[in-house]
């Protein structure tokens, strides 16, 4: 009964601290919301098409109109006819920064089989990135309707040499083999026999396989604030010593444990607390501002566990700063020290993969890193709670050490 | 004296090389108000830590109420109450939040923790402000409800440690009456402080601490008696007569003569009369008179007898 005393009376102190439930509640939902409206911004920097000023010297040919619908067909670029002076004095003037030049007779040598150059003109404006994606699509598409044309040109040069034959064994006539023919190049070109999916490292074929930055940006920030309760345990307590309260609380019939209990029990619902009010804020706001509402995953026990254990850890962390700090401004340093460093290394604010190898194993030594996989194998790549119990194994080996050392360091006097 | 409800035996407590508390022994009885008279550092508040189980003694014992602290910590303490030096409230809450609070802590729940809060805040002179937060008050009003932290669960001995410190006078008074009152009540109080007008009057009997070990514990107008009528310092020049010291001891009232470096301390039964006939007789033998302070008989003139030393040096 006496710890939840101790623990009704830091509440009761916490909600007297209005800047205190602005730093726990209110700036990590606005750092989420700057984190995804960024995000959102990114987004939309990477969904622009990139205008290619076409200078087209075969203008009524059959295959430059095939290019161009291809350049057009959900690449990324989007043509726009210029004329060969426009195009000149555009570049001149760095009014266009490239420009793609279809010659003349384009069409007649593609179809005849006779080698032909499109020529990709670009000036200083240009970025090496931008020149090159356009590069590509362009050879890719052009490598495309070469082989095509070929293919039916030799088909159909087959089905002429079978023309002499008598009309009971053409089976296939020279019509039907380049229809069939083409076709199948449509067919390859919507469903392709061996396709290319693009996913981030580390995601698993199971369930869902998007990668939502909402959700990874909610559970980065979600965990972070969680762990900087720490410091408000450590705190706390130092408060408590510097005021000689902590003094006369040892004077009363209160043990040592019972005290110390009733000091992390706040710190451990208000991590809790923090958590749910940051998932749930998120999932109402994020939509607002065009953003995914953040997932959830499959398993509220699990993710229930995740918070559970992410306020222990962080409450037994707080602990082990104040056994191992001598002063408050210690408690300060350290605290900001570690539990910011702690929360890059450990991929809250970057994911870990993107870190590379050298910090992504640093990573792996503090404990928000196995918050972060728990987290995101749960609501990213689909897992249940049978696949994060590693990792919360690990966070309750976490909690355990600090919990130890730190009990064991704690000088009450 | 009547049933002793504290006793300490010959308790010690070292930090490091450094020894606080130097074997200090003591008896306090029921209903008795025990003062631990003695300038800052002498150990009084490392004597008070370990009676009231917040520090461990190095060595000795401590019994309260015929319980034994080291083996029945959590029952004695509930039995104690303390009011530390420091101003140990939470200054974010309510006077009556904090109130709420100590009691519960030390057990007092629902009607009864209610009704001894507002108890506590009437006789402290608080239950008009009981709902301000302890940050907006005085330091005297602090003190106050420092004082009142101490006393909601009806302790039957009370530890206050320099509860007057930073007190205006005003506030001071009323932390006097409250003592007197409490202890007509029946509780025990053993009190520290620094300021011998205190230690008058409020304790019935005083322990001199200095240097970590008690140099005298009596009643206040036992200690004032054993100075007699006061003591005259009487600084000499060093050319004075080598039997000055025995000529002033056969001076009339003059109770006994001890010289220092230059430095003459005369215990006397009557004060004017003897400061009147030491006079006499250095201008007889035309002895130089560099100093002369008189003390009059109070704590603080027997505390600088003992040691030499002013109290709030």
């Amino acid at each position: 009964m006496n710890t939840l005393a101790v623990a009704w009376k830091d509440l009761q102190m916490l909600l007297k601290d209005r800047g205190q439930i602005l730093l726990l509640f209110l700036v990590p939902i606005g750092f989420i919301l700057a984190f995804s409206a960024v995000f959102a911004a990114g987004q939309q920097i990477e969904e622009q098409v990139i205008v290619v000023p076409v200078v087209n010297l075969d203008p009524h040919g059959e295959m430059s109109g095939l290019l161009l619908q291809d350049l057009n067909d959900d690449r990324g670029l989007r043509t726009q006819d210029y004329d060969q002076a426009q195009a000149e004095a555009g570049l001149k003037d760095e009014k266009i920064k490239l420009a793609l030049i279809i010659p003349a007779g384009f069409s007649a040598d593609v179809r005849a089989g006779a080698p032909t150059t499109l020529r990709l003109i670009y000036g200083p404006a240009a970025s090496d990135s931008e020149v090159q994606a356009v590069r590509l699509v362009v050879a890719g598409v052009a490598a495309d309707l070469s082989l095509q044309t070929q293919l039916v040109g030799g088909l159909s040069q087959m089905a002429a040499m079978m023309g002499d034959a008598p009309p009971d064994v053409q089976v296939f006539t020279s019509e039907r083999i380049k229809v069939q023919a083409e076709t199948q190049f449509e067919r390859a070109k919507s469903t392709p026999l061996v396709a290319l999916s693009a996913r981030w490292p580390d995601q698993i074929t199971q369930g869902r396989e998007d990668f939502s930055p909402s959700t990874f940006g909610i559970a980065g920030f979600a965990i972070m604030f969680a762990f900087l309760t720490a410091q408000a345990t450590a705190t706390s307590i130092f408060d408590e010593k510097k005021e000689g309260t902590f003094r006369r609380l040892l004077a009363a019939p209160l043990g040592k444990w019972e005290l110390l209990a009733g000091k992390m029990l706040p710190n451990f619902v208000i991590a809790v607390l923090q958590m749910v009010v940051i998932v749930a804020a998120s999932l109402v706001l994020l939509p607002l501002i065009g953003q995914d509402a953040p997932s959830l995953g499959n398993s509220p026990l699990g993710l229930m566990l995740i918070a559970i254990l992410v306020a222990l850890c962080s409450t037994s962390l707080g602990i082990l700063l104040a056994a191992i700090c001598r002063t408050e401004s210690q408690v300060g340093g350290v605290s900001s020290v570690f539990l910011w460093v702690a929360g890059m290394v450990g991929g809250a604010f970057i994911p870990a993969f993107v870190l590379g190898d050298f910090l992504n194993t640093i990573g792996k030594v503090v404990p928000h890193y196995w918050a972060l996989q728990a987290y995101n194998n749960l609501t990213i790549r689909g897992l249940g709670l049978a696949g994060i119990l590693p990792e919360l194994a690990v966070l309750a080996g976490f909690t355990a050490a600090f919990s130890v050392v730190g009990l064991l360091r704690f000088k009450f006097d | 004296m009547s049933e002793p409800i504290l006793i300490a035996q010959d308790l010690r407590k070292s930090f490091g090389d450094r020894e606080a508390v130097k074997g200090i022994s003591l008896q306090v009885a029921r209903g008795e108000v025990f003062g631990l008279l003695g300038p800052n550092g002498a150990g009084k508040t490392t004597t008070i830590s370990m009676l009231t189980a917040l520090l461990e003694p190095s060595s000795g014992k401590i019994m309260v109420n015929g319980l034994d602290l080291k083996a029945h910590t959590n029952q004695v303490k509930a039995q104690m109450g303390l009011v530390p030096q420091e101003m140990a409230l939470y200054t974010t809450l309510s006077a009556r939040q904090n109130l709420m609070f100590f009691g519960r802590i030390y057990g007092l729940r629902g009607k009864e923790l209610r009704q001894r809060v507002d108890e506590a805040l009437r006789m402290i002179g608080l239950i008009e402000r009981a709902d301000d937060p302890v940050s907006a008050y005085s330091g005297g009003m602090k003190r106050r409800v420092n004082i009142a932290a101490g006393l909601l669960h009806k302790p039957q001995i009370l530890f206050l440690d320099e509860p007057t410190v930073g007190v205006d006078p005003q506030s001071r008074n009323a932390i006097f009456e409250n003592v007197e009152a409490l202890n007509r009540a029946g509780m025990t109080v053993i009190y520290t402080t620094h300021y011998m007008e205190e230690a008058q009057r409020l304790c019935h009997r005083v322990a001199i601490v200095d240097e970590g070990r008690i140099i005298a514990l009596d009643t206040p107008a036992a200690l004032i008696r054993s100075l007699g009528g006061g003591v005259v310092m009487l600084g000499v020049a060093d050319a004075a007569p080598e039997n000055l010291t025995e000529r002033l001891s056969q001076v009339p009232s003059v109770k006994s003569v001890t010289r220092s470096d230059g430095l003459l301390k005369i215990e006397t039964q009557r004060l004017q009369e003897a400061l009147m006939g030491a006079l006499d007789l250095t201008n007889q033998l035309d002895v130089r008179i560099t100093s002369l302070e008189i003390l009059e008989p109070n704590l603080e003139s027997v505390f600088l007898h003992l040691t030499g030393k002013k109290l709030r040096q």
